[in-house]
């Protein structure tokens, strides 16, 4: 299993704010991050000799780990662009920047992704806004099916249907990522929301509402990769990779298996069974949040409730800050920022170092990451420990 | 509902048949020569043996609805903005395999998964394109 037993950790973070940024192109955004990145592990720019980022989903780069590397003035023996999906990108971009840095490639590796999908969409587009084909063209387009909320939306009617789960049951994770966003100086939503607020927002995709769908940002995360007690600030602050579960199994809804089967149970079996943990060992749960549902679904895969209970754990208060497993104690992507679940993982970090704040879970030890990709089409779940 | 709306296929050498068959008011599906294997949507191999010696099957076009929704925002703007609100389904095909579709008809609003439904063929454009409308149960 990946990365356990290393002792690569994530020695630096580094996030830009998020929301507007007019005036700022996707490359500066990512090298923003980076360099934010490399202060918080105490590295110079001239340590970084690996670069590995993702390209931006609104106006997509070839070869744009040489593009960031030139521009930031640096001339790295590894870099790439990984582009899996979701948040399992992040944790693909840790992954080889774990083995790059075991095989003896590079010493102080960023993974980093950043644009500005928000200021840089065309006027009058609607949602993300991604020139990126995904492969499903042919089989969806006919039939009316454009950009991710639709197929989430047939995801979401199953799940209501499978285990007679209601909106209610959706509104109390955009309720809970709300109030933990308040929380943070660094998140696109402010104000409150209630359950009122929720049912008033306007139908995207049945059973959809604007408020079960993420934001669009724009912003840039980054993560800085050494071996323990390298980074000159690391010392006592490197956050280990503990495990990474990985699990595709499709790319169009089409073909995506029925939710028991859905690849999030698979990628978390691996992930617990690599850490030797379960959710007991777990006091943040950094979930990838693209959409409400999403939530719901990863929290049952997971091992965090029954099948079709989900919704009642949420409510129940234990997602909550103060509660056993908070969820996205900086807001996720519902309600602080979408940045490719960049910011689960240096939040999920921040935590562990406990640097979080008035939002920081007393007594974490352990934070699980997870991401899905496509319609849950790829799907990833990371254990973090702290030092 | 004014007239229906559909971005035109791209077919492959592999799935134009597939395309094609629509034209002709025909649902045809790929299946292995080898091991048997009915399945969606058309490729040069079956992805269950790898097999690359494939037939067509024909389908009764009935089947169940297995997820729904309907589509209130134009995504992709222009004249999608007309089409709305329509709505999407995942169909569970009687022979087996699941496919994506559009429902049209004037109850579509109305459908709920397990609903049974039958496969149409309106002329859109240049082609005739695969959707369902709801039927009447058994």
């Amino acid at each position: 299993m990946p990365a356990v037993g290393s002792d690569v950790v994530i020695a630096g973070i580094g996030e830009t704010p998020v929301g507007r940024l007019p005036g700022w192109s996707p490359v500066e955004i990512q090298a923003a991050a980076v360099l934010a990145a490399l202060r918080d592990a105490g590295f110079a720019l001239s340590d970084l000799d690996g670069l590995i980022n993702l390209d931006p989903y609104a106006t997509p780069n070839s070869m744009f780990s040489s593009t960031l590397a030139e521009h930031l003035g640096v001339a790295p023996r590894f870099a790439c662009t990984v582009d899996v999906g979701g948040t399992v990108t992040g944790m693909t971009m840790l992954q080889q920047a774990v083995w790059a840095i075991e095989s003896g490639y590079c010493d102080v590796a960023a993974c980093v992704y950043g644009e500005n999908a928000l200021t840089g969409r065309p006027a009058g587009a609607q949602g993300l806004h991604m020139h990126n084909l995904l492969g499903g063209e042919e089989w969806e387009e006919p039939f009316g099916l454009h950009g991710m909320v639709i197929p989430y939306a047939l995801l979401a009617q199953r799940y209501l249907d499978l285990y007679g789960a209601t909106d209610a049951d959706l509104a109390a994770v955009a309720l809970v990522t709300r109030r933990h966003a308040l929380l943070n100086d660094n998140a696109q939503m402010r104000k409150p929301m209630t359950l009122e607020d929720y049912r008033a927002s306007r139908l995207i995709s049945s059973p959809l509402r604007l408020f079960d769908c993420s934001l669009v940002s724009d912003g840039g995360g980054a993560l800085v990769l050494t071996r323990a007690g390298r980074a000159p600030q690391g010392r006592g602050r490197g956050v280990a990779i503990r495990a990474i579960g990985m699990k595709t199994t499709h790319n169009s809804v089409a073909l995506m298996p029925d939710i028991p089967g859905l690849g999030m149970a698979a990628a978390g079996a691996d992930a617990y069974e690599a850490a030797g943990m379960g959710p007991e060992d777990i006091q943040i749960a950094n979930l990838h949040d693209a959409f409400t549902i999403s939530v719901l679904v990863s929290l049952e895969a997971l091992g965090f409730a029954r099948p079709g209970e989900g919704g009642a754990l949420v409510r129940s208060g234990a997602m909550d800050l103060g509660g056993r497993w908070p969820l996205n104690p900086h807001g996720g992507l519902l309600s602080q920022a979408h940045i490719g679940g960049m910011l689960h993982i240096t939040e999920a970090v921040r935590q562990l170092r406990g640097e979080a704040g008035r939002r920081q879970v007393e007594g974490a030890r352990r934070a699980l990451v997870s991401g899905n990709g496509g319609i849950f089409s790829v799907c990833g779940a990371m254990i973090l420990e702290k030092p | 509902m004014l007239d229906l709306l559909a971005t035109p296929p791209n077919p492959t050498g592999a799935s134009a048949p597939f395309w094609d068959a629509c034209d002709r008011g025909e649902l045809l599906f790929p299946k292995c020569g080898r091991c048997g294997h009915l399945f969606y949507y058309p490729r040069r191999h079956c992805p269950l043996c790898g097999d690359p010696g494939l037939g067509w099957q024909r389908m009764s076009g009935r089947g169940t609805v297995f997820s729904h929704s309907h589509v209130h925002v134009a995504f992709q703007g222009g004249a999608w903005d007309g089409q709305l609100p329509y709505t999407v389904v995942l169909v569970d095909l009687a022979e087996g395999p699941r496919m994506l579709s559009r429902l049209i008809g004037g109850d579509a609003a109305a459908v709920r998964s397990g609903d049974p439904v039958s496969v149409v063929f309106p002329q859109i454009g240049e082609r005739r394109y695969p959707f369902f409308e709801r039927a009447a149960a058994g």
